[in-house]
């Protein structure tokens, strides 16, 4: 059977290829150069071929095959019809003639020549060489406006996004958009599944997507199979180290300095010999280790123009850089497409991903290495952990690390399937359905240990916990598209809605049968200690929103966009439940002009200008009605019974509103020496009404804050991105930067407020920022220092805070009342918003070697050293106590040095460091096998390449990283110490597409 | 065809305009205060979260024994030298208005003035309740309120005072002392006038706060005061009550079999239950570190403290756990801790092994014994010149320590105001000692400056014998809060 349809098949195809087969050749060039490995393609088939050496193609063509259709990278696709020529000549026309370059917008795609907002489009080619999980940390430094925080360099940890600086003081988080699914996060995605990232800046490009649409929106696109059946393997491995370590004392210079403390406090010094203790443990080369990290991707992608798909698996494994972390996830991506009938189209996207995560108490581990005693050895020679609770009260790092096993588990779907039809003469309905599934597991052991008395646990131990969150989405548009001569105009208007709920289910037990993983379940431990607990989790929310947009072009010269939302959200009370918000934008694309001089060095000009308003509603839900606490039980009765108690520990607030970002943009778009050089720059202005946030109040009010509509916020500031683009036959480069200058600054606060302090340090309720009117959100605040009271005369000539000793710091007199009161005498002591972040790349690419590099740098912001302020034990210090004072002369910026007290708890500008940085990001090295060679190992393509990420930087900032940022404007740049370092990485990978 | 694509596209669109229903939330699993208190259950459950804000560590715990006994002669911080720096900062008299101590009582305290605040504010809302539960439940809260209040005007001297649940603005000025005085002894005078005696409550009910509670803590009041007539008046009414006794064994008083007992007038309850819950680290920060592991070692009694009892005295025993001791349970001795000089600690604060580890302590809070009731009547009514009747008072006390030796504790026979005086100071202390009363009284006797700096402490007289208000505080409440002298 198999042998007679094999037979028949090739008497098909031989009787087919005898009749009418004929060939094709010819020779691509651009840039007035042969190109090479220019795919051409025989368009409704799989058949295609690429150039050679010299630019030539030859290829085989069936009857009825009527067109070519030739594909570079870097250049515009071309479908060139066969006719009856036997010879075709083709020349490329480079892609950075950005005219025809089409962007992903919300709700549609638009030539970029057609916009009127500020829109940045990252394409894949520019993010696969960084080795992270994360997207996020890929896109660090390649888009002006864009500030990418690595939050922490936990493995597998996401990264922040901030666009166009903090525009709301409270979750600043713009809306993520993927394959048209609306999602408040990417963490799952894998980066190599991405086709193009569009991030949408102004409120012209965001206006769409309304009361979520005021903190900049990214959109990314997922790829999609095209052309001959392709496969794809890729592979990474390498090696990740810390950084940067903080400089500590050894261990004879802690006991030199305790010993000095203790005397300057009015004690016997404690150590008797400071030198025989060494050098003494250094806590930071404990807990840090060299950590492997792995990545293997294989893909299988083509389609025609009736269907497509395109799918991929992907393994990716980081150990982390502190011992006992690790993180793995497999990714699956399905996309596919099919065109049932000739007027509807259907399909679907769907990523499955599985992550394990063996999660380490960083914050604990690395304050406890940050504070713990030199001289204690991490264990002793019978291997029990050293008790560093004696000399410094802290714990033991590495026991903390030993007995914790907490492993978690996140498995999540994100998908959509979408139906379009063609109902008319350019209308067209779209109805698409997503969800995001999430269901989430983690358990967490500790056995029976004693380190010290407050390092211990007398009783195992085990928690559970298992969430599962879901999110639908569902949108119908009808999309309008029609040329009318010099006129065209497309328009979308729709209804969307979409749902969010999430719920917990933990529990407890201690005393369990056994140590060994094989019994961490809550059947193992004992009954009588059972606690469990459930409800809602992870947002309970539905928004209704109605949509519109028009765009109008007149003969491709003058642009207009018009576009609004109107949401409706269930985290408002009845009486604000719906915003409305619009947007205007206009472009005119001068070089389309007549009057332009086509010849001139300026290639290109387009003039853009946008006005909007969007939204912010990221606050928890029924923060309107004051929920009451249970569980807050009391003991009575000789048999001492548990009685439930309620009470409220919240306030809440009935009158919240939405927070209003109304923004205006100016933009210019100019293409320079044919487009070879393009600048785009946008200068802003943003204004946030209402900010929502839950500002701190008072301690005697009783019961915690409620989110309030609290200030009035302007971010104003300039976007700038500029490329150099030469392509050749010997060699192509490219250079580029983006610069982003941001300017923040709080117009007001509501009510009768004057300052708005928050920003915690964690000693005694002290809070490190104030946000007045007038100055940037989050600003430091504190004393300056003068000096250091030299002297008993010094104490009596200058005024003091409280009762002070020559060897104290001498704080600034601002107001020259003559005292120190912090109601007089505290300023403005920098913020953690950077003036201008800056992102450099460049790309080389000569005789089949690629080189490039990213740079990334932000400067103009502080950081509050805060772990050096919360001293409650004789902890280690950093080196720069050493230049202390020790008598009158010896030093003017350093006090005597003490265990804690005045000198060290009180926020000035001691604790004030620069957190200016610049930093080499990627820099990588790769040769791709001539065709030849390739051709013959029967590979498309072979790329073989090494990168380093994070190989240098330059920063100031005596900790392990200056970007500290914890997602509130006013927390920002405050570091406590608990924060994962992030890691540089050397990796070697290898792409084969075969 | 395309027209009836069309239709269903118009169709779907008109369909997802009903959607709205997504809008329509309620809070999942908790009552808000719109369908609070609407029943009985819901109004006791209201007021038991008073009292559970009692058992708390920021309300009873390590700040608290820092800002009571560590800060006064009676003992030192214990512990290592460097551990809980910032109390180590309080017994130097180094604190600042940043130090952890003050900032975390001072919301501790406030949390439980507003717990009572709204039970006060609510409970004449709830629709259908027993009115005589509801009267009690009203005054428990007034007692609660007006206890926070009590120890928050003795820390910081002039507060703000909050009688509502939602002020409507929170920037609130502090109100004299002598203004937030007035407010305590109203709330206990009207918990006092509605409260059961601690005979009448039901038994299910124990712990609850009690008219003999609410009288003594108007005597406790009065003496601060030196409203001494007053003082005598609310103690002799306690004692007249006949509710209340000594135990004959003084240690009893602080064993798990003395709680609640005769001589019990209000104390915090807690207990070690195996899921938690219903402990408190009282015991715990107070333990023994070292062998047998029962804490965290502070709270060390002071030599000063131990030279204060009289030869003999067996309190001293009582409250003192010296190395080398066998635990009051008898369960084990206690080891020196090679890293603590000179340890010791407070075996009041003893309790013998329960479930949950060392922080679920189930050993009851002390706040008022009957002891301490009689010194206090004793002290007013010698002021007032009822030296006789202060001295049947004190001599009760002493009797009763003395138990049936006759060798030790001879009673007080002085007649002499000041002596007699200096004798009722005197017995307070070692009574008392480390039962958080001694900062107290030192303060509202004027004593602080003279007995710190006896001590070689660095007190500044006018500054120390107040609490700093927390600087966050005065920030946050953008002003409208000064900060006390000296600060």
């Amino acid at each position: 059977m198999p042998k007679k349809l094999l037979l028949l098949a090739t008497n098909l195809l031989l009787s087919a290829w005898v009749m009418a087969q004929f060939s094709v050749s010819g020779t691509v060039t651009g840039s007035g150069e042969p190109l090479i490995g220019v795919s051409v393609l025989v368009v409704g088939t799989g058949s295609g071929t690429v150039t050679d050496i010299d630019g030539k193609y030859r290829i085989t063509v069936e009857p009825g095959q009527d067109s070519l259709e030739f594909s570079y990278l870097g250049y515009q696709t071309q479908r060139i019809a066969i006719g009856s020529a036997r010879e075709i000549d083709v020349v490329m026309t480079e892609a950075s003639a950005v005219l025809q370059e089409v962007v992903v917008v919300g709700y549609g795609i638009q030539k970029k020549s057609d916009l009127t907002g500020a829109v940045s489009v990252v394409s894949t080619e520019e993010l696969v060489d960084i080795p992270t999980q994360s997207l996020g940390q890929a896109l660090q430094g390649k888009v002006s406006g864009l500030q990418i925080i690595p939050t922490s360099g936990t493995p597998g940890a996401d990264a922040i996004f901030r666009i166009r600086g903090v525009g709301t003081l409270n979750n600043a988080d713009p809306l993520f958009v993927v394959d048209g699914m609306i999602l408040n996060d990417i963490s799952f995605l894998n980066p190599r599944d991405v086709a193009s990232v569009s991030v949408l800046k102004d409120a012209s490009a965001t206006a769409i997507y309304g009361a979520r649409g005021a903190n900049g929106v990214i959109i990314v696109t997922t790829k999609q199979g095209s052309g001959a059946g392709q496969i794809t393997v890729s592979a990474y491995t390498g090696y990740q180290q810390v950084v940067k370590t903080i400089d500590l004392l050894n261990a004879t210079q802690y006991a030199t300095l305790i010993n000095e403390a203790d005397v300057n406090e009015g004690r016997q010094p404690r150590y008797a010999n400071p030198e025989q203790f060494g050098t003494g443990t250094n806590w930071q080369d404990e807990i840090f280790r060299t950590a492997p990290i792995q990545n293997v991707q294989v893909g299988f992608s083509g389609g025609n123009e009736k269907s497509s798909f395109n799918l991929s698996a992907n393994y990716f494994r980081q150990e982390g850089i502190i011992v006992g972390s690790e993180f793995d996830r497999f990714t699956t991506r399905i996309n596919t497409t099919r065109a049932v009938k000739d007027w509807l189209q259907i399909g679907s996207n769907l990523s499955l991903v599985l992550s394990t995560s063996q999660n380490v108490n960083a914050g604990g581990i690395l304050l406890d290495a940050y504070r713990a005693d030199p001289i204690t050895v991490p264990r002793d020679s019978l291997g029990n952990f050293g008790n560093t609770a004696i000399r410094g009260n802290t714990g033991n790092p590495l026991a903390t690390i030993e007995f914790n096993d907490n492993k978690s588990q996140d498995y999540r779907a994100v998908g959509n399937v979408f139906a379009q039809a063609q109902l008319w003469k350019g209308l067209s309905f779209r109805t698409s359905f997503g969800l995001d599934f999430v269901y989430f597991r983690s358990r967490s052991f500790s056995p029976v240990f004693e380190v010290s008395a407050n390092q211990r646990n007398e009783e195992s131990d085990l928690n559970v916990l298992n969430t599962y969150r879901r999110n639908w989405l569902w949108e119908n548009t009808l999309n309008y598209n029609q040329e009318f001569g010099r006129h065209r105009v497309d328009g979308v208007v729709g209804i969307t809605s979409q749902d969010n709920f999430g719920e917990f289910l933990s529990g407890g037990r201690t005393r369990l049968i056994g140590e060994d993983p094989s019994f961490f379940y809550l059947n193992s431990g004992d009954p009588l200690t059972s606690t469990n607990g459930s409800g809602p989790s992870g947002g309970d929310w539905g928004l209704v929103s109605y949509l519109g947009r028009v765009n109008y072009s007149f003969d491709e010269r003058y642009l207009l966009t018009v576009s609004g939302r109107v949401d409706g959200s269930s985290r408002f009370g009845e009486n604000f439940r719906y915003g409305f918000f619009p947007s205007v934008g206009l472009g005119w694309n001068v070089s389309q002009e007549d009057f332009w001089n086509d010849g001139g060095i300026v290639s290109r000009l387009k003039l853009r200008a946008s006005w909007g308003q969007t939204g912010n509603d990221r606050i928890p839900e029924y923060a309107y009605t004051p929920s009451v606490t249970s569980g807050v039980n009391t003991v009575f009765g000789p048999n001492e019974i548990l009685l439930p108690g309620a009470t409220v520990t919240s306030l809440a607030n009935p009158d919240l509103r939405w927070e209003e970002t109304t923004q205006t943009d100016l933009g210019v778009e100019l293409g320079l020496f044919e487009n070879k050089l393009l600048l785009e720059a946008d200068v802003y202005r943003k204004v946030t009404d209402g900010v929502l946030f839950n500002a701190p109040i008072p301690d005697y009010i009783g019961a915690g804050a409620s989110i309030r509509n609290i200030a009035a916020v302007l971010n104003r500031g300039l976007d700038m991105q500029l490329t150099w683009r030469q392509r050749g036959r010997a060699f192509s480069y490219s250079l580029g930067g983006n610069l982003s200058l941001v300017k923040n600054e709080v117009l007001q606060l509501d009510g009768s407020m004057a300052d708005f302090f928050s920003g915690g340090l964690g000693i005694g309720g002290q809070l490190g920022t104030n946000s007045r009117a007038g100055f940037t959100a989050g600003s430091f605040w504190g004393y300056e220092i003068d000096g250091v009271f030299q002297n008993q005369e010094e104490l009596t000539q200058f005024p003091t805070l409280g009762t002070q000793r020559p060897g104290d710091l001498r704080f600034r007199d601002q107001n020259g009342d003559g005292v120190i009161t912090a109601a007089g005498d505290r300023v403005v002591l920098g913020s953690a918003i950077p003036d201008a972040i800056l992102g450099l790349n460049g790309s080389l690419e000569v005789a089949g070697f690629d080189l490039s590099f990213d740079f990334t740098g932000q400067f103009g912001n502080e950081v509050i050293n805060a772990k050096k302020m919360a001293r409650f034990g004789a902890y280690n210090y950093e080196t720069s106590f050493l230049d202390r004072w020790t008598g009158e002369g010896t030093s003017n910026t350093e006090p005597r040095i003490t265990l804690a007290g005045q000198n060290i708890e009180t926020l000035s500008t001691r604790f004030i460091e620069d957190g200016s940085y610049i930093r080499l990001r990627n820099l990588s090295l790769g040769y791709t096998l001539p065709e030849s060679i390739a051709s013959r190992l029967r590979l498309r393509s072979c790329r073989l390449y090494v990168s380093g990420t994070n190989l240098w930087t330059s920063q100031e900032y005596s900790g392990y990283n200056p970007e500290i940022f914890n997602g509130l404007v006013f927390d920002a740049g405050i570091d406590r110490g608990g924060i994962y370092p992030i890691a540089k990485t050397v990796n070697f990978g290898l792409d084969l597409q075969f | 065809m395309k027209i009836r694509i069309l239709a269903a596209a118009v169709a779907i669109l008109l369909a997802t305009f009903s959607c709205t229903e997504v809008l329509d939330r309620t809070p999942q699993g908790v009552y808000t205060l719109d369908n609070f208190f609407q029943t009985e259950d819901q109004a006791v459950q209201s007021v038991n979260a008073i009292y559970n804000q009692l058992r708390r560590w920021e309300t009873h715990v390590f700040s608290y024994i820092g800002m009571t006994d560590i800060v006064s002669d009676d003992s030192e911080k214990g512990s290592f030298p460097s551990d809980g720096f910032f109390l180590q900062e309080v017994e130097d008299f180094e604190h600042t208005a940043s130090n952890v101590a003050p900032s975390t009582v001072w919301a501790g305290y406030y949390d439980g003035v507003f717990r009572a605040n709204l039970a006060i504010a609510n409970l004449p809302e709830v629709p259908e309740m027993n009115e005589n539960l509801r009267a009690r439940l009203l005054a428990e809260a007034r007692f609660l309120r007006a206890y926070y209040y009590f120890s928050l005007v003795r820390w910081f001297g002039d507060i703000p005072l909050i009688l509502e649940p939602f002020p409507a603005n929170f920037e609130i000025p502090r109100t004299a002392a002598a203004e937030v005085y007035a407010q305590i002894e109203a709330d206990f005078q009207a918990a006092a006038d509605v409260l059961p005696e601690k005979s009448a409550y039901p038994a299910a009910d124990l712990g609850r706060a009690t008219k003999g509670a609410a009288l003594a803590m108007l005597a406790r009041v009065a003496l601060t005061r030196q409203e001494f007539q007053a003082a005598a008046d609310y103690a002799t009414a306690v004692i007249e009550s006949d509710e209340y006794g000594l135990l004959t064994n003084y240690s009893q008083n602080f064993r798990r079999a003395g709680e609640n007992g005769r001589e019990s007038i209000f104390e915090v309850q807690a207990t070690a239950l195996e899921i938690g819950g219903a402990g408190s680290q009282y015991n715990e920060v107070q333990g023994v570190r070292g062998e047998p592991n029962l804490g965290w070692g502070f709270n060390r009694p002071s030599d000063n403290l131990i030279q204060a009892f009289e030869p003999g005295d067996p309190r001293r025993e009582a409250t003192i756990l010296y190395v080398g001791e066998v635990l009051p349970d008898g369960s084990a001795i206690v080891e020196d801790n090679p890293n603590i000089v000179g340890e010791r600690y407070n075996q009041k604060a003893f309790v013998e092994e329960h479930p949950g580890g060392n922080g679920n302590g189930p050993g009851n809070i002390r706040l008022f014994r009957y002891a301490d009731l009689l010194l206090i009547a004793a002290e007013a009514l010698n002021e007032i010149g009822q030296s006789a009747q202060a001295l049947t008072y004190l001599n009760q006390v002493r009797a009763r320590a003395r138990g049936t030796n006759n060798r030790i504790l001879p009673d007080v026979t002085t007649t002499d105001r000041d002596q007699l005086r200096n004798a009722i100071w005197h017995e307070r202390r070692v009574e008392l000692a480390l039962e958080q009363q001694r900062w107290f009284d030192l303060v509202r006797t004027g004593r602080a400056a003279t007995v710190m700096q006896a001590l070689g402490k660095n007190f500044v007289p006018g500054k120390h014998e107040l609490f700093p208000i927390p600087q966050g505080e005065i920030d946050l409440s953008q002003g409208a809060l000064t900060q006390n002298p000296g600060y």
